[in-house]
Order: structure tokens, then C-alpha cells, then sequence
């Protein structure tokens, strides 16, 4: 733990502010009881697009959760995550499979003289999104029935259990003004037209972005008076920023947060959002020099996993088993055809007749994927594969297996990637149904059951059988020996101790639900 | 005077012209697909339809060049990929940054390093020009971005004199002047010891010359023939190296803004290269190259209008 000091500039400022209280006659505590609070966290870019329809995601979704209504959002339920209404709702439920019944709370009116939030703010909102960039989260979505003006009834097309999770609570679930964005034209980039929540937002481009106080807020009132948000691209630079006193909140790299761990700034805390983030070395099993599942076999048995976690990741991820993260139905524990094992895969090797194999891998070519790249090929090494890395900048790397995008895919045969996604299994599975062949699923394998469980996976709201169902199909994966396993990325975020903070399992933050203490 | 400026101007055109040229082809030359790597690899099919016909991506290569070129001449800049707002806006909003920070980096470097390069030079070999000498190649051999950290951990993270992050409040003035003294620190320092080392060399061969010794003969006091006679002559060099200087300080300056956080052009031009937002990377860059151009010329001009034998050697 390091010291807690008095600095020049905390004295100076204190002091400076005290002098002046004086002279008005009010006294620090009067001061902090009338004035207001502010939470001073990093912005790691501007917000270009607040439009849940066409927006990029992250901060943008951020800045939607605290000033658009929604129907749900994420709930921690011990080491696991659930849904809860929200406030801005009385009711939501699931009636069926395919109906969800809604009552919006009353009282709530839209800034800028828009009126009350009706349910035909939920309609428009909610069926504009089929037609937008965001439209696939809306995919099972019917249509939206106005029962009255504050009731109404979400309508699926087909029974969806990931909907709650995967749509309502994420960004594209939030709730426009209709008569607003009608008068807006129809889209909005850098400004909502009307907000309906405790704040309301302005930007200043490239440096900041706040969230005061919206006075026409009349729902409950969140921990701290206003939001300042800076810009600060760099993770590295906004850690400094935390350690020099200047930011609340910010999120942790990889390595400082092994650091720390190691020693905590005084009065410091870390806390994890989730680990929705996934990577994984994948194998291309139409790629003839994979064909036979024996040397793929032999792969997945001499990457050595751990050192790749304590190397390249300072040990901080959780250890990989599958495609669906921790916290979340259908995790699994253990991996079960593989574990490493030198020795087997040299038998693997020979049991294939295959010698003096060499191959390649592609990376991203950033820090931690490329010292993965790195460690494999010494893995590979150690059991007669000459490895050879190629690293890609993200554009050629992002569409190497993309059918469409040129003939890269033949040529693809082991690479390192990750995918991050929301809190349920059904997305991160969803990459690798036999329709995904030359889109997503660049392994390039197909089996019936895999594609038949995930659709029984949606459609299952049970979830001791999603949880069976989610099990056998990374199983299938694993069997495909196209996979080897490798971490979840953590969503961290340091804090003082007497903050506490609310950050979605997929890392963004919320917050109205910060509170000091 | 006239034909010189001309001249001048019409080669600073060629190499804006050039420029454009050059990081339009660049840019196109990038593997993989422009909408794709803009609009990142889940973008749907319609965002990179709309984005490929925003950006003329579907005609020849001459035609996008020629479409972008003829923009620029009537100072449209093209539209952020993502907000859609006026590139040329965005630009404006981060450009008087980049300048304040330029401007008061090269200032107390001027200020501290032409009097320290005059010191030296009239007591060559003193102790005073053996630590100016010494601080002058420490200076230059520290790395800015090096020396902004450095700054940042100590005045930032341990003393909390300084603030980190950020460029002040907008319209607060003294906020933002307290918030310039890090970076200008940091970008500006290596230039006392170029300018430094420039002024002394430039002064010993000027103190030599048979006028400086008549007015030492005619009784003149030492300060007058140093900073009335000698500098004058002596500062011409060093003027053109500011100039020139001025790319060397716009790439400092980039390190500068990323490690504080500080908006300016040249963090603008790192996010956005880091986005794939090209128009504002195409856009930056050629206001970055008209402002270095610009500024080279003007020293130039300053230059040729102080000695007119300037004149007649482009």
C-alpha cells in the first residue's frame, strides 16, 4: 500500500477554498451540503453517435443508460447475472414465450416540453430498430402492441429466451421520444432530442462530456449531482490520471491491474464488471494440412494454456473453457478431450503419420495476442511444428475468414482470436452454427446437433436445460479439435474505496447507480 | 521581393498538392476493405453500403481523388465517418490547442535558449559554456514523449502540483495556462538545447567578424554589440531551424497530447487512425502540412526580408 499525502496542490486548493468560503460566511460542511456532487470518470472518445439505432456501442451506450429509459437492466446475483425491471416500468413480464406485458411507471415526462413517456414511445423506439444497423437484437421481435398509455405488450415471432438479456438490457433497448426524434429527422448523432432520465448531457469534442442534473427528472435521484467525463483515449494515461487524483473511476489494463494487485494505491479498490470476453486459438479444419483431427488433436495438446496466461497476461483472465464466460448458464469448469500434454501430442503426430509440420498463425498485432502468438509457437516447437507468426493490423485480420472478402480463408490456417458479447450463451454460440461457415465460424466445421441444441437454446426459458444445452455444445466445439481454450478478459475498473460503482457485466458503466459513502 | 514570395508560394502549393496525393494513395493502399475497417468487422451490409457511397468507394480510384481534391480547393474537408459533423469544424475546434501548446513550447525555449546559446558564445570555453554545452546535448537527447511522462509521474503523480490530464475548462483561462505548463515543458525542452547550441555556433562566427571588433573599438557597451550587432546576423540561422523545426515540434506535440489527454491535432489524428476515421486522418494531415508549410514559409519570408541576398538563391 502507498502512502496517502498531503500535496502542494490539494493544500493550496483547500485552503484557497476555505478562505473564500469565509468570506462568504459558509463553512466547508454547509458548503458540501449545499453543493453539489460530482463524479469525475474517463471518456474514451468522443460520443459520435448517441442514436441506439446506428450507434458504434460502448460509451454511447453509457451515455444512452443514463439519460433514455429502459425496460431492464443487468442485475449481479451472486457470481452470476439476471435481469431486474427498471424503474422506469411498474410491470414486466413474461406472459408466454412470445408475449412480454410492460407497464412504464407514471410521472416520467420527456425533457424539452415532449411530454409524459407513453408506450407509444416504446413502439416507435423498439420497431424502428428492425430497419437499423442495430436491427439484428431485434430480430425476434413481432411488433409491439400499445394496450393503453402506458401499457403494452413486446410481441416475439418466435419463442426467445436470451431477450431480456441480450436486447432489453443492452443499448439497443433503449427508449426514444417519439414526437422528439420525428422532429429531429428521424436519426440524431451527438445530442439527444429529448432525454428522460436523471441527466441530461452536453459534449465538448475531444475533451469532455457531463452529465447534469435534469430538472425535469422526477424518478429517483441518482448518487452524485453531475458526471464530468473526460477524454482520455489511452488506457495507460487515464490510470496515471487516477493515481494523480484527478479521475474517480477508471478501467484497468491487464498489467496494472496485476500490479495492483500486487500494491494497491492507498485507499484504492478494483471492481470487475464480468468477463464477457473470450479468446481462443482457432483451427482451420478444411485447411489440408488440418484435415485430420489427429493433428489437430495433437495442437490442442501441446499449447501449454497457463504459461500463455501468466506470460502474456500477467495471470490476471480467467483460465478459458468454452465460448461462454463466467457468471453466465452454461459455463464450463473443465475442458473435457484435452489438457496439455506434450507427450500425447507427439503420439497424436505420429499416430497421424504427419512429420516436420510447419504452419502459421495469425495475430492481431497488439500486445497480448502476439505474445500469445509467441508462446504457442514455442509450444508447437517443443513437439516438432514449425510455427511461423503473422501479425495483421485489424483491418486484414478482422476479415481473413470472411468468404466475401477475398480468397485469405483457404490460405487460414491457425489464428488467435476474441470475441467479447452480452450476457447470455446464446450469442457467443451463435458464431458457429453451420450458416456461419465463411462468415464467422472460420473453423469451418458443421454438425447438425450443435446447430439443432442452439435452437433449443433460444427457445428453452428453463435454465437448468439451457445450462445442459449450453454444456453440449462447446463440448461439440471442443470435439471438432479446432479449438484450444485460452482466457476471459476481465472488465476491471480501480476506484476509491468509498465509491461504489455499477458497471454492466459487459464493462459499461452506469452512473446513476454510483454512491458514496 | 514580389517574384520571391510568388515562388515561394507556388512550391508550398506543389507540396500541399503532393501531400494529398500521396496520403490519399496511402490510405487506399491499406489492405482489407475502407468501409469494413472504418465501420469495424460487425458492421451490417447497409452501414458499409452507405458508408462506401458516402465515401465514393465504389468509383475508380482517379474519380475519388479528383471528387476529394476539388473539396479541399473549395475548403471542404469531407464528413466524420461516424457523427457525420464537418470535418473542417472538427479540425478547428482542436487546432488552436496544438497552436497554444507550439507557440508557448517554442517560447520558453526561445526565451531560455537563445540567451543561454549568447552567453556561451561570448565566454567560449568558460565554465558557463561547459554546463551550457552539457545541458544543451541533455536536452536534445531526451526524447519528449519520455520527458512527458517523466513529468507527469513526478509533478502529477507524486507532488500533485501539476494537473494530468485534460486542457483546462473551456473559457477558464488560468486553468487552461496551468494546464499548458506540463506539455509545453516537455515538447519544448529539447529545443533550448538545439537553439542553444545553434546561437552559440552562429555568434562565435559573428563576434569574429571585423565589424563586431569596430564597435568594441568605438567603445560600445558589450550588451549593445551582442544583442544590437551580433544577434541580429547571428539569429538568421537559427529563425530558418525554427521554422523547419516547427514538423519536429507538431510530431512532439502528438506525444504530448496523448500522454496528457490534451486535444490538439495531433491526438485527433491518432484517434482517429486508431478509429479508421479517414476523413478526419486525410483532413488533419493536410491541415497539418498547410500549417508546417505555412510556417516555413513565413520564416523564410522573415528571413529573406531581414537579408535580401536570400532572395535570389531559390
Amino acid at each position: 500500500m502507498t502512502k496517502l499525502t498531503l500535496s502542494r496542490r490539494s493544500f493550496l486548493a483547500t485552503g484557497t477554498a476555505i478562505g473564500a468560503l469565509s468570506l462568504v460566511g459558509l463553512t466547508p460542511a454547509e458548503l458540501q451540503a449545499a453543493g453539489e456532487t460530482t463524479l469525475r470518470l474517463r471518456l474514451d472518445g468522443d460520443n459520435k453517435i448517441l442514436d441506439p439505432g446506428y450507434m458504434i456501442g460502448g460509451t454511447e451506450i453509457e451515455a444512452q443508460k443514463q439519460c433514455l429509459p429502459f425496460l431492464a437492466q443487468y442485475k449481479r446475483d451472486g457470481d452470476s447475472f439476471t435481469w431486474e425491471p427498471t424503474y422506469f416500468v411498474t410491470k414486466l413480464e413474461l406472459r408466454d414465450p412470445t408475449h412480454i406485458d410492460f407497464e412504464l411507471a407514471d410521472g416520467l415526462v420527456w425533457s424539452g416540453g415532449n411530454g409524459p413517456l407513453m408506450a407509444s414511445d416504446v413502439k416507435f423506439s423498439y420497431e424502428r430498430m428492425k430497419g437499423t444497423d442495430w436491427g439484428g437484437y431485434f430480430d425476434a421481435l413481432d411488433h409491439v402492441e400499445v394496450t393503453g398509455d402506458r401499457t403494452g405488450t413486446l410481441v416475439l415471432n418466435k419463442p426467445f429466451a436470451p431477450f431480456f438479456m441480450v436486447t432489453l438490457c443492452h443499448g439497443p433497448g433503449a427508449i426514444l421520444c417519439e414526437k422528439a426524434v420525428g422532429a429531429a429527422g428521424g436519426k440524431f448523432t451527438t445530442q439527444f432530442p429529448a432525454v428522460c432520465g436523471p441527466y441530461v448531457y452536453d459534449q465538448v469534442p475531444g475533451q469532455s462530456a457531463t452529465f447534469s442534473t435534469n430538472p425535469e427528472w422526477t424518478g429517483p435521484k441518482p448518487g452524485y449531482d453531475k458526471v464530468l467525463l473526460r477524454v482520455i483515449s489511452e488506457t495507460k494515461a487515464a490510470e496515471l490520471a487516477f493515481e494523480a487524483g484527478e479521475l474517480d473511476c477508471t478501467e484497468l489494463s491487464t498489467d496494472t491491474m496485476a500490479r495492483y494487485k500486487a500494491a494497491m494505491p492507498a485507499g484504492a479498490a478494483i471492481t470487475t464488471a464480468g468477463q464477457l470476453q473470450y479468446m481462443w486459438m482457432g483451427m482451420n479444419t478444411e485447411h489440408p494440412k488440418l484435415q485430420d483431427i489427429k493433428v489437430r488433436q495433437a495442437i490442442q495438446h501441446a499449447v501449454d494454456v497457463d504459461s500463455i496466461i501468466a506470460a502474456a497476461y500477467s495471470n490476471v483472465p480467467a483460465k478459458s473453457f468454452g465460448v461462454v464466460c463466467p457468471g453466465l448458464i452454461g459455463h464450463r469448469t473443465a475442458t473435457k478431450s484435452y489438457s496439455y500434454d506434450p507427450e500425447k501430442a507427439r503420439a497424436l503426430l505420429a499416430e497421424a503419420g504427419v512429420s516436420g509440420l510447419s504452419l502459421s498463425i495469425r495475430s492481431l498485432n497488439t500486445q497480448e495476442p502476439m505474445l500469445a502468438a509467441q508462446i504457442i509457437q514455442a509450444n508447437l516447437a517443443a513437439v516438432g511444428i514449425t510455427l511461423n507468426v503473422i501479425p495483421l493490423d485489424s483491418g486484414p485480420f478482422w476479415e481473413m475468414g470472411t468468404e466475401s472478402a477475398g480468397d485469405t480463408w483457404k490460405d487460414l490456417e491457425l489464428w488467435t482470436m476474441r470475441f467479447a458479447g452480452t450476457p447470455d450463451p446464446y450469442e457467443a454460440t451463435q458464431w458457429f452454427v453451420s450458416s456461419q461457415v465463411g462468415i464467422w465460424n472460420w473453423e469451418r466445421w458443421k454438425n447438425a446437433e450443435y446447430d439443432s441444441l442452439y435452437e433449443q437454446g433460444i427457445a428453452e426459458s428453463d435454465e437448468a436445460k439451457r445450462t445442459e444445452i449450453y454444456l453440449r455444445m462447446q463440448d461439440i466445439m471442443e470435439e471438432t479439435g479446432a479449438y484450444v481454450w485460452i482466457c476471459h478478459e476481465p472488465e476491471a475498473y480501480v476506484h476509491p474505496e468509498n465509491i461504489a460503482i455499477n458497471a454492466a457485466p459487459s464493462g459499461e458503466l452506469d452512473y446513476r447507480h454510483f454512491s458514496h459513502t | 521581393m514580389l517574384t520571391y514570395l510568388i515562388k515561394r508560394l507556388g512550391l508550398s502549393v506543389a507540396v500541399v498538392v503532393t501531400v494529398l496525393l500521396v496520403l490519399f494513395l496511402l490510405l487506399r493502399l491499406i489492405p482489407g476493405n475502407p468501409a469494413t475497417i472504418a465501420l469495424g468487422p460487425r458492421a451490417s451490409p447497409e452501414a458499409i453500403q452507405r458508408y462506401s457511397e458516402k465515401m465514393n468507394l465504389d468509383k475508380p480510384v482517379w474519380m475519388q481523388f479528383a471528387t476529394y481534391a476539388g473539396q479541399v480547393v473549395t475548403g471542404d474537408l469531407g464528413n466524420d465517418v461516424f457523427s457525420d459533423r464537418k470535418v473542417s469544424t472538427i479540425i478547428g475546434e482542436q487546432i488552436g490547442f496544438s497552436l497554444a501548446l507550439m507557440a508557448a513550447a517554442m517560447g520558453w525555449a526561445v526565451a531560455l535558449g537563445v540567451p543561454l546559446g549568447c552567453l556561451a558564445a561570448v565566454r567560449p570555453n568558460s565554465w558557463l559554456d561547459r554546463i551550457s554545452a552539457v545541458l544543451s546535448v541533455g536536452t536534445i537527447a531526451i526524447p519528449s514523449f519520455l520527458m512527458s511522462i517523466w513529468a507527469l509521474l513526478i509533478f502529477s503523480v507524486n507532488l500533485r502540483w501539476l494537473p494530468a490530464m485534460g486542457a483546462g475548462d473551456p473559457g477558464n483561462i488560468p486553468d487552461q495556462a496551468v494546464h499548458l505548463i506540463m506539455p509545453a515543458l516537455a515538447v519544448g525542452l529539447s529545443w533550448v538545447g538545439y537553439l542553444a547550441r545553434m546561437v552559440r555556433a552562429s555568434m562565435l562566427e559573428v563576434m569574429g567578424e571585423p565589424y563586431i571588433r569596430s564597435a568594441h573599438a568605438f567603445g560600445l557597451k558589450p550588451a549593445r554589440v551582442i544583442f544590437g550587432y551580433a544577434l541580429p546576423v547571428a539569429i538568421l540561422p537559427t529563425i530558418t531551424l525554427i521554422g523547419m523545426g516547427f514538423g519536429g515540434l507538431i510530431s512532439a506535440a502528438v506525444f504530448a497530447e496523448i500522454i496528457f489527454a490534451r486535444p490538439g491535432i495531433g491526438k485527433l489524428i491518432y484517434d482517429s487512425v486508431l478509429a479508421r476515421n479517414f476523413p478526419i486522418v486525410q483532413g488533419a494531415v493536410v491541415v497539418a502540412t498547410a500549417l508546417y508549410i505555412g510556417v516555413v514559409l513565413m520564416s523564410d519570408i522573415l528571413v529573406s526580408w531581414i537579408d535580401p541576398r536570400v532572395r535570389n538563391s531559390l
